[in-house]
């Protein structure tokens, strides 16, 4: 068969998703190094230690919710036994990396839609999928140490519900296969219209209101009517629930639109020198991310705010300024600190602040500048050099002059594990 | 940085322009980036008649199968230990450097095979 044909083929095999994603994902990390955690309620926190942002089925039981505020929710009784840990997100996002590469093995193509859920590619795969489904999540928690669920789908949205629904079946075989018509129909009328993936509360009620409650009176909605009543999204997603794909496989090199670093203070902010030494840190941070992608930044978001929740008094400003096209950190921080400068009030309790670079271009497709102020060559070698060394001697081990070595404002992490995959000096250690 | 690798020269041209090779590369000796190995350190002197010492670094690989006689990470009564793996009657047992050996049921995760050693300071 020639190329072409094949080529044509694989065309015309119908679409099929699989969506695999670890369970308590943050926590299934922990507890892959850490035995002690195993069978035991653990929660990990967000960065400052604040909120619980992964659980385990035992501490869901004890009644911790996502986001629970873990300073107060600890002082109840029954979270004596719950163990915690501040989250180590250099350990997860290897652990991460770990499971794309064994399911690379496995499919195709993968699609990582985040830490720790991925789509997989089932289009033409010559075997039972949930058979298949079932050896890839045996492998993944052989290899990998994280337990998972598969759902499998026509559509990525069928995939999604159909892990959700494997997810919530604790006991069930970790695997459900939504490819069956007449198995979706059955299996729709249960599932509230809030289960599915890209609906939105707002479009929940409006269909409510009009007595729309399972996933199977909705796809039993004319188009036409869902069309008149929701946006362009929610058509979308009644096509995909009917078993029409049309949210294809994304691969990451689709160009970024904007890149953001955002992070609370682990306390608040108060001084204009802490608020200085963060926004640098910040662009910093996303000139790295940047050069990671290849890419330029020429225009910029910086903006601040005070907590809306704690009583303090409200400020939150933002500014958005345009800059010469470039990735170099000098010039993202020089241009963050001029933005945040203006937008920075005295007097305000600040608890989060973040610098956004927006209208990325690759580089070689920048127009060329007619004065330009820097030699970007120049720039771009410095700017390599600087990655390098950072790269081998870890984050921060060469940093401008602007960001801090230890900062005050930085986030608390007090409970927080190695890096035992990443860094030569915190590995896992065993007796002999 | 260092550009120069011995290949570019200023002055005469380098005969081993067309001959630069990268310096050993010890991770992909060790298989390091397989999403499989995980790199542990040994604590303790009990596996010396082994050749495995205190402090050394071992290269674990999670996608091997069991095999009698290779030393194993292995996880237990909340331990992370390195043992012997041994086959008797069509069972598994782990060897730990002391104690009596445990038979490997649903709550012994053997967790990783041994499959090199990384020793410093020699």
């Amino acid at each position: 068969m020639c190329g072409q044909s094949s080529a044509l083929l694989f065309e015309l095999m119908s679409e099929m998703f699989a969506l695999i994603d670890g369970n308590s994902f943050y926590c299934s990390c922990e507890r892959a190094f850490e035995p002690k955690l195993r069978g035991v309620p653990l929660v990990v926190l967000s960065n400052n230690d604040g909120c619980a942002i992964a659980r385990t089925d035992e501490a869901k039981d004890l009644g911790v919710k996502m986001g629970d505020p873990w300073h107060i929710i600890s002082k109840r009784p029954e979270m004596k036994a719950v163990q915690w840990r501040s989250s180590n997100y250099s350990l997860y996002g290897d652990m991460s990396r770990r499971v794309y590469e064994l399911l690379l093995d496995a499919v195709p193509f993968v699609e990582p839609y985040s830490i720790d859920e991925m789509f997989m590619d089932y289009r033409g795969m010559p075997y039972d999928l949930t058979e298949y489904s079932a050896k890839i999540r045996e492998t993944v928690l052989r290899v990998a140490k994280i337990p998972t669920c598969v759902g499998i789908g026509p559509t990525k949205t069928i995939a999604k519900l159909a892990n959700k629904l494997a997810k919530k079946n604790r006991s069930g075989p970790g695997v459900l296969n939504l490819a069956d018509p007449a198995h979706r129909a059955s299996a729709y009328k249960d599932i509230a219209l809030g289960e599915v993936w890209g609906m939105g509360r707002a479009s929940v009620l409006k269909l409510e209101k009009s007595g729309v409650r399972t996933v199977a009176d909705f796809v039993a909605m004319p188009s036409d009517h869902v069309r008149d009543l929701l946006t362009v999204v929610g058509l979308r997603t009644h096509a995909e629930l009917r078993g029409t794909s049309c949210i294809s496989l994304t691969g990451l090199s689709a160009a970024k639109k904007s890149l953001a670093v955002t992070r609370s203070f682990g306390k608040a902010v108060t001084t204009w020198t802490e608020m200085r030494e963060a926004v640098a840190s910040y662009a910093t941070r996303a000139g790295e991310k940047l050069r990671q992608h290849g890419l330029q930044a020429s225009a910029m978001q910086v903006f601040m705010h005070t907590n809306r929740f704690n009583g303090d008094a409200p400020y939150s400003g933002g500014l958005t300024v345009e800059i010469e096209p470039t990735a170099n950190s000098f010039a993202l921080i020089a241009a963050a600190l001029r933005a945040a400068r203006s937008v920075w009030r005295d007097g305000y309790r600040y608890q989060k602040a973040g610098v956004v670079l927006v209208d990325l271009y690759r580089a070689s497709e920048l127009p060329a500048q007619m004065f330009p102020t820097r030699d970007p060559a120049k720039s771009a070698k410095l700017m390599q050099a600087m990655d390098a060394i950072n790269a081998r001697e870890g984050r921060g081990s060469i940093r401008p002059a602007h960001v801090p070595v230890q900062a005050s404002w930085a986030g608390r992490q007090r409970n927080v594990s190695p890096r035992y995959t990443t860094r030569v000096e915190e590995i896992m250690c065993a007796r002999a | 940085m260092a550009d120069y690798k011995g290949g570019e020269t200023t002055g005469f041209q380098s005969p081993a322009q067309d001959h630069i090779e990268e310096v050993v590369d010890l991770a992909a000796l060790l298989d390091l980036r397989k999403p499989g190995m995980y790199p542990v350190r040994v604590v303790g002197q009990n596996l010396k008649e082994r050749g495995i010492d205190h402090n050394d670094i071992l290269i674990a690989d999670a996608t091997a199968d069991p095999e009698a006689g290779r030393v194993c990470v292995a996880m237990f009564g909340g331990e992370v230990i390195l043992a012997t793996l041994k086959r008797k009657n069509g069972e598994w047992f782990l060897l730990p450097s002391k104690g009596e050996p445990v038979p490997v049921t649903a709550d012994v995760d053997v967790w990783a095979i041994i499959r090199a050693l990384v020793r410093i300071d020699v």
